[in-house]
């Protein structure tokens, strides 16, 4: 692929191809490893006594392959991109940003395969082990020397807000992943550790760490994508770029206080989580402000939802974004969370962000950017209606399975009969859940089906680029 | 030290403070950003950076619409 | 400085997003170093009840977190009325001090085992382990037949060092010991001595008989050792009502 000779040399596109490419490998692997796991919950023969594939060891191949192999491919084509077209520069060095490429991918095979061995440090969403963390931390500094390096050589004086977003993403990933993965190593030649700190601060600081990789992963990084992505597919500039600044600012800032909802009613001390919940209600005001700010762009151009499947998609991620956005404070309330938490309602939750907002907005810009990086134009648009309707089902179905189970879960446990006993056993809420672990299973399985499709499709549409190009440099000859 | 100071020495006293310090702070970058019409339009203008690059012919698109 | 100065200055933007996005994790994560009732004081007679995991129950506890039980068990009971009559009296942040890393989790797929300590038979937990449907029918917990295999402890005192180096007090010196016996008991405190991890881990598998079979040291009779210890170690009955409260 690298002898595609029309692009414009001034870009390093290679590199931005090659991240294109995986994000799809690790989204199809991932998100199959999903619905596997959601399957074993509903019917736990799946787990077939194999240690590899039971479902405690393939739940963080699953969330690591999807946030780390897909959304961070994604991240790292698009951000590589928007930062090479917005500052007109090509990407300052071509090497360390093959070493970046080669790296992350390293790293993310490797967790995965680690884990179903059985090595973790069994800390949620950072389960890697302490090697795979010390290559993880020398890929993302590369990342963020490449990034400033080209910021720094752009031949425009501004700074678009798109690599604000980039930027502070790159940062806050940097500080979250260093400090929650302190660890002591049982020594130099086992892939066991230890973590620094130990209960109540160690619970803070993980939860620090995994709701800023919500927030600066999974959603400051998928802002700075929809700042440049949604304006150039539906041709019109973004919305208020005053309300982009504001925005930016208010949500980097109150996003750093939120993680310790994740631990209300615990032991981590009241005032802490108390701060939290404060923090996760004001942080519904900038969140809606990029929310607004994207669909506003897109209004105006109401027209072009018929004739333009990818829009659909940037639409409903949008729409997903403001909903999520709102559905998250209301769990942080304390009298919801009581309810809410260690239920499956969780789990809809972090899916309709992910499968809502994170996917759906990178499947909107990967179908604007395969185009663009072959050179040529999608091989079929009635398979991204496909893919898109799919997707949709898929989250419909899973996030309205996932209410009933958590919601209901939660009902029964806190559950009295007349005389003050509890009325429900474990085990009979555990009964209850089965069917919608079913419609939860066969929403996962949609939306399986859409990226498999959207494989297909760019598999397609890479195969004729070459051709068109093979077919030109012919006649050229 | 003078006795308004002190105030900022009690433990108890860094939620308000730090409440105003954040509020005004947000109001100070509202106001900056919102206020004088230049400063609009020359924040306003940076939203069509995205599209200074338009070298490339977009086919896609054009031959759907 | 107008904001024109941070968008078109690479090093005025990150310098400032660092301190924008710093303040939050500073202020709720240092403090819980400093405020004395952050973690509750538990002594009985003089002695700290809440002690470090023996050597079987650290291997056991390795086990728990390679399994991945913390995906969908959670230890940490919240102070709610149903929670306190299926699970017992709630967590304190004291009981989980030695955990490196907490294992407090966030999802509940089976029941919270913060006090599954004591609750099940050795044998219940064993024929769970293998089979939780012949114990459970409804059960969906996968099972576990290769918790039969041999138990691995050959680096057991590199484990024990690796605790030692983030603060856990096990003991190698005689003084580190003499201090343990001060602080545990001298019961405790042998069970703390690094220099006797495997002696000790021998013992209390062959004495505990944790998975129906005196005469190998299983993955099983560790983690089973490991789940009997849970939220067991603090008596509630000795302390006045109200006590743990004052910490919250």
């Amino acid at each position: 692929m690298a002898h595609t000779t029309a692009q414009p040399a001034q870009y390093n596109y290679a590199i931005v191809r090659n991240f294109t490419i995986m994000a799809l490998v690790w989204g199809v692997l991932g998100m199959t490893a999903g619905l596997y796991i959601a399957s074993e919950l509903a019917w736990p023969f799946l787990n077939f006594d194999i240690p590899q594939i039971t479902f405690g060891r393939l739940r963080p191949v699953h969330t690591t392959l999807v946030i780390f192999g897909f959304g961070g491919s994604a991240l790292f084509a698009t951000s590589y991109y928007v930062v090479q077209r917005t500052c007109q520069t090509r990407l300052w060095g071509d090497s360390l940003a093959s070493f970046t490429f080669w790296g992350w991918q390293a790293a993310v095979a490797l967790a995965a395969i680690s884990y179903m061995a059985g090595y973790t440090q069994a800390r949620e969403y950072a389960e890697m082990t302490w090697p795979i963390d010390i290559l993880i931390a020398v890929v993302w500094v590369a990342y963020l020397l490449i990034y400033v390096m080209t910021l720094r050589n752009r031949s425009q004086p501004h700074i678009y807000v798109a690599n604000w977003f980039y930027i502070a993403f790159i940062l806050a990933t940097a500080i979250l992943h260093i400090f929650n993965n302190l660890a002591m190593p049982v020594s130099l030649f086992s892939l066991s550790s230890y973590s620094l700190q130990s209960g109540v601060q160690d619970a803070m600081t993980q939860w620090w760490y995994g709701h800023n990789a919500v927030g600066f992963f999974l959603t400051a990084a998928f802002l700075g994508m929809m700042y440049y992505f949604v304006p150039k597919q539906v041709g019109r500039p973004v919305y208020s770029y005053r309300l982009s600044i504001i925005h930016f600012w208010a949500l980097i800032f109150l996003y750093m206080w939120v993680g310790a909802h994740h631990l209300h009613w615990t032991a981590l001390p009241d005032w802490t989580s108390t701060l939290a919940a404060t923090f996760s209600i004001l942080l519904l005001m900038p969140s809606w402000g990029g929310m607004i700010n994207g669909i506003m762009t897109l209004s105006g151009a109401w027209d072009k939802l018929r004739t333009d499947p990818i829009i659909r998609f940037l639409v409903v991620a949008l729409s997903f974004y403001g909903m999520s956005t709102f559905e998250g404070p209301l769990m942080s309330l304390k009298s919801v969370n009581a309810l809410s938490h260690y239920t499956d309602w969780t789990v809809g939750h972090v899916h309709s962000g992910a499968l809502g907002w994170v996917a759906m907005i990178s499947f909107g810009s990967l179908y604007h950017l395969v185009p663009r990086l072959w050179d040529t134009r999608m091989w079929s648009t009635s398979l991204i209606y496909l893919h898109f309707w799919l997707a949709t089902i898929g989250i419909v179905l899973y996030i309205s399975a996932m209410w009933v189970a958590g919601i209901g879960q939660g009902l029964l446990l806190r559950a009295f009969d007349d005389y003050g006993n509890l009325a429900y056993t474990f085990i009979e809420t555990v009964q209850f859940l089965h069917q919608p672990y079913v419609v939860r299973a066969l929403g996962g399985l949609f939306f399986v089906s859409g990226i498999v499709i959207m494989g297909f499709n760019v598999y397609m549409t890479i195969r004729q680029g070459r051709r068109e190009q093979a077919a030109l440099q012919a006649k050229l000859a | 030290m003078p006795e308004w100071l002190e105030w900022f020495t009690h433990m108890e006293n860094t939620k308000p403070f730090a409440l105003v310090l954040f509020f005004v702070t947000f109001v100070g970058i509202i106001l900056y950003i919102f206020t004088g019409k230049k400063r609009a339009e020359r924040l306003e203008s940076y939203k069509n950076i995205p599209f200074d690059d338009d070298d490339e012919h977009r086919r896609d698109e054009d031959s759907e619409k | 400085m107008k904001h024109e100065t941070i968008e078109t200055n690479a090093g005025w933007l990150i310098v400032l997003t660092m301190i924008v996005i710093s303040i939050g994790g500073l202020v709720e994560i240092i403090p819980l170093y400093f405020i004395n009732n952050t973690v509750e004081t538990v002594k009985v007679d003089g002695k700290e009840t809440i002690r470090p995991y023996t050597a079987l129950e650290l291997r056991g506890r390795d086990i728990y977190m390679r399994e991945g039980c913390y995906l969908c068990h959670s230890q940490m009971i919240r102070p709610f009325r149903d929670e306190d009559m299926r699970y017992g009296h709630y967590s304190l942040a004291a009981e989980s001090q030695y955990d490196h890393p907490f294992q407090w989790g966030s999802k509940r797929t089976g029941p919270d085992l913060a006090r599954v300590g004591g609750k099940y038979s050795n044998a219940w937990h064993f024929q769970h382990l293998m089979n939780p449907r012949s114990v459970v029918p409804e059960s969906i917990m996968p099972n576990y037949p290769w918790l039969k295999e041999p138990l691995d402890y050959a680096d057991i005192k590199d484990r024990m060092r690796a605790l030692k180096a983030v603060g856990v007090p096990y003991s190698e010196t005689s003084e580190e010991y003499q201090a343990n016996v001060e602080r545990f008991g001298k019961d405790v405190a042998d069970q703390l001595n690094i220099l006797k991890a495997r002696e000790n881990l021998i013992a209390q598998a062959g004495s505990g008989n944790y998975d129906g079979n005196p005469e190998d040291i299983s993955e099983a009779d560790a983690l089973i050792a490991y789940l009997q210890v849970l939220g067991t170690m603090v008596d509630f009955s000795k302390f006045e009502e109200g006590y743990f409260a004052e910490f919250r």
